[in-house]
């Protein structure tokens, strides 16, 4: 769809104006209730500092933690790369569930997986809408912003084989995807989900939900994969834990419904003190850290501040561009980060362009931001190389 | 660093980028053709719209200003054209909606072609017969500081470009290029203090240009810190009683940090009730789509979000809507001309200023 498709699609900007309208609300009422998340925020900001230059370091160092734990971790350079070892590890005809990661969709993980025959489903609902519809995330934490309940009738009456009245009860639908879903969990040999941040010193990734598919996609299954870049890895774990409180409170929470922390694989020694692998949980715990051009952009002293990004949404409902074009205005990341990804971690110089000079440099993101990322001012570095050629 | 790494993916961008590079930035086919012409036109003739300096400093006739002071008042190049500029605009915008069908990824060079249109021809036909220069705000301004006990001079012909727009293009270079001789300018016209009043150049002299010009001595200062300073010994009273919502333009909130000083002013003239939008005030206003050019840029898309901006100061019932940016004006009354609203106003700070004071 072109971006002023997009900016005419009347019901588009009603989804985008309401969800706006209350993301504002909840953020204000959630930094009411814990107003000591701005300062944390502040803190978390001075771990990022320290921690992106670090970030091959740091991966080391969770890798050797992960082995420690007997699950297996991995450096990836490129997406490529990412994509050899995943589907290495997953093979063929595979029966695959999946949380929502940004990751994945940067590397195009679920089409790779797909198309070596293997059968993958999206376990967040948004996500396995957007996948159903063959249509493309419109925001990182809610992918199907855009999709009103009278399509998602539409779309469950056909996948699920029996009537969803366009007029439903939008509880109605969650349990009819809940219902179609339940045994793929159990069934699945393989379950893959990214992680919101990870300890370096253990090797755990914090994983925050609230639909509670992705303890279901990461412990039912015999084997838990889960592609993390490279910029989620902080030091310790008492930074992790802030990390992601600040994540999900500026993304509109005041607490989250769950908080999974994983570190290995499911074990127990129960019998004979034996330590034996695969109890309830997955056997076998993989973990991909991806680079990606992460550590090109962290060479950048203007634009390394994009790293910092917690992926908290915040920012989306604040650019006056998205609240018109959505998804449409950007590349793997929305809005005017999505300008920095294009040309440092992708290299494609000419979406570069067509993103930076769509940005109005207004600012008002850089005012949300938990990280006080400047988003203009990556802009205007970005233009320049643009513009002029980078010496 | 970029083009070597880019070179292995694409050559011919890199090879582009590069004879760009070596002639001059100002075709690079990365940088959106309404851009290239304001830049352009900023290296050739010293302003946006490539008009004649007596052109821009017509305004001013008649208000004596002396052309020499230590003070001088900033009169920039927005708001003298904004008249044709809005009918510039409403041109290309009526010409052929198709043309803007911006698809991102959209290549700019390709998008020109595809449009067979050229923004600088179109450009120069609207100014070609701009007569008229009418420019209230800047006569409004200049009142204001004079009943205020300020006497400044104004350079007329000889102020030169801040070059706001090369910064904001990304053309740099181009930029500490022109801030150096336009320093010169300033120095050997012995300019010690400027007063300015268009955001986007207050913030070129203020904050960028120290950036680029080795021990920047002159001391910049906003029309609004000026008038808010003085306000406990102003009388204000506007001529008749109004609603009034004030936008906050994105330079003057976010980027010179002037929120308060606006809402003070408007709050001390009798007459005025000022009205607020919930979420979108001060340092959480909505761009009006202006952006920095970015009319220019995607001349639709602009006018969208200039309704955006529009309904939701009109959510506050105003009678007047007030701002104070050239650009802001421009996209607001267009906002208001496209929802086919009549009777509200939007009116710059600087006249509602003048009118109480009168």
């Amino acid at each position: 769809m072109e971006i002023m498709d997009a900016a005419h699609n009347e019901s588009l900007r009603l989804a985008l104006t309401r969800a706006v309208g209350s993301f504002r609300a909840n953020v204000k009422k959630a930094l009411e209730k814990y107003p000591h998340t701005v300062a944390l925020a502040e803190e978390v900001l001075k771990i990022k500092e320290k921690a992106i230059p670090e970030m091959a370091n740091l991966a080391r160092q969770a890798i050797a933690a992960i082995e420690e734990n007997k699950g297996k971790g991995y450096i990836a350079k490129t997406a490529d790369e990412a994509l050899d070892i995943i589907s290495g590890l997953v093979g063929t005809k595979k029966l695959i569930v999946k949380g929502k990661s940004m990751t994945g969709e940067e590397i195009g993980l679920r089409e790779h997986l797909e198309a070596r025959g293997n059968e993958v489903y999206e376990t967040d609902l948004g996500e396995f809408i957007i996948q159903k519809l063959g249509d493309q995330p419109m925001h990182i934490l809610s992918p199907s912003i855009h999709v009103p309940r009278e399509d998602v009738a539409r779309l469950f009456s056909k996948i699920f084989g029996k009537e969803i009245a366009p007029d439903a009860e939008i509880a109605d639908m969650v349990a009819a995807a809940r219902e179609y879903l339940r045994d793929k969990f159990f069934r699945a040999d393989i379950g893959i989900s990214g992680a919101n941040a990870v300890a370096a010193e253990t090797g755990t990734l914090f994983i925050i939900e609230n639909e509670g598919n992705i303890r279901l996609a990461t412990g039912a299954p015999p084997v838990h994969i889960a592609l993390v870049g490279m910029e989620k890895l902080v030091p310790s774990l008492s930074d992790t834990f802030k990390v992601s409180e600040v994540t999900w409170r500026y993304a509109n929470y005041t607490v989250p419904s769950y908080v999974s922390l994983v570190s290995g694989p499911s074990k127990t020694g129960d019998i004979e003190k034996v330590t034996t692998y695969g109890a309830h949980g997955p056997k076998e715990f993989h973990v991909i850290f991806l680079d990606g051009g992460r550590t090109k952009l962290a060479r950048y002293p203007k634009l390394m501040q994009a790293l910092y990004c917690l992926r908290c949404g915040g920012c989306l409902y604040e650019c006056p561009i998205f609240a018109v074009t959505a998804g449409h205005f950007g590349d793997k990341y929305f809005t005017g980060i999505g300008a920095v990804w294009a040309t440092i971690v992708n290299e494609d110089l000419e979406k570069a362009a067509a993103i930076a000079y769509t940005c109005l440099t207004c600012g008002r993101c850089r005012e949300r931001c938990p990280m006080k990322i400047d988003v203009p001012e990556m802009i205007l570095e970005l233009r320049k190389m643009l513009a002029e050629g980078e010496k | 660093m970029l083009l070597s790494a880019c070179q292995s993916i694409s050559q011919d961008v890199s090879l582009r980028l590069e004879s760009v590079y070596e002639k001059t930035a100002m075709t690079s086919e990365l940088l959106p053709p309404g851009l290239a012409y304001l830049a352009d036109n900023i290296m050739t003739r010293q302003n946006i719209l490539g008009v004649t300096k007596e052109q821009g400093a017509q305004w001013a006739r008649g208000l004596d200003l002396p052309a020499q002071a230590e003070t001088v008042f900033f009169a920039g190049c927005g708001y003298q054209f904004s008249g044709q500029l809005e009918a510039l605009l409403s041109l290309i915008k009526s010409a052929d909606k198709s043309f803007i069908g911006a698809e991102l990824p959209m290549r700019f060079a390709q998008l020109q072609k595809k449009l067979g249109l050229n923004l600088p021809a179109v450009y120069s036909k609207v100014f070609s017969h701009g007569g008229e220069a009418e420019a209230k705000p800047l006569a409004a301004a200049v009142t204001v500081l004079r009943k205020l006990g300020i006497k400044p001079g104004y350079l007329a012909e000889k102020e030169p470009c801040c070059g706001a727009p090369l910064h904001q293009a990304g053309l740099q270079t181009k930029f500490a290029e022109n801030a150096r001789q336009a320093y010169g300018t300033l120095k050997s016209a012995g300019v010690r203090q400027i007063i300015g009043i268009v955001p986007y150049c207050t913030h070129a002299l203020q904050k960028l240009f120290p950036l680029y010009v080795e021990d920047y001595d002159i001391e910049v200062r906003h029309f609004l810190e000026i008038v808010a300073e003085k306000l406990p010994s102003l009388k204000l009273r506007f001529p008749h009683k109004v609603r009034v919502a004030y936008h906050d333009p994105c330079q003057l909130a976010r980027y010179l940090r002037l929120i308060d000083e606006p809402r003070q002013i408007l709050k001390a003239i009798e007459g005025i009730e000022l009205v607020e939008t919930d979420w979108t005030k001060g340092e959480w206003a909505t761009c009006c789509g202006g952006g920095g050019g970015f009319e220019a840029v995607f001349p639709e898309l602009s006018g969208i979000l200039a309704v955006n901006r529009a309904k939701e100061l009109m959510a506050t019932r105003p009678d007047i809507i007030v701002t104070h940016c050239p650009g802001c004006i421009m996209q607001l009354k267009d906002g208001l001309r496209q929802l086919k609203i009549e009777g509200v106003e939007v009116l710059d700070l600087a006249e509602v200023i003048a009118m109480a004071m009168a």
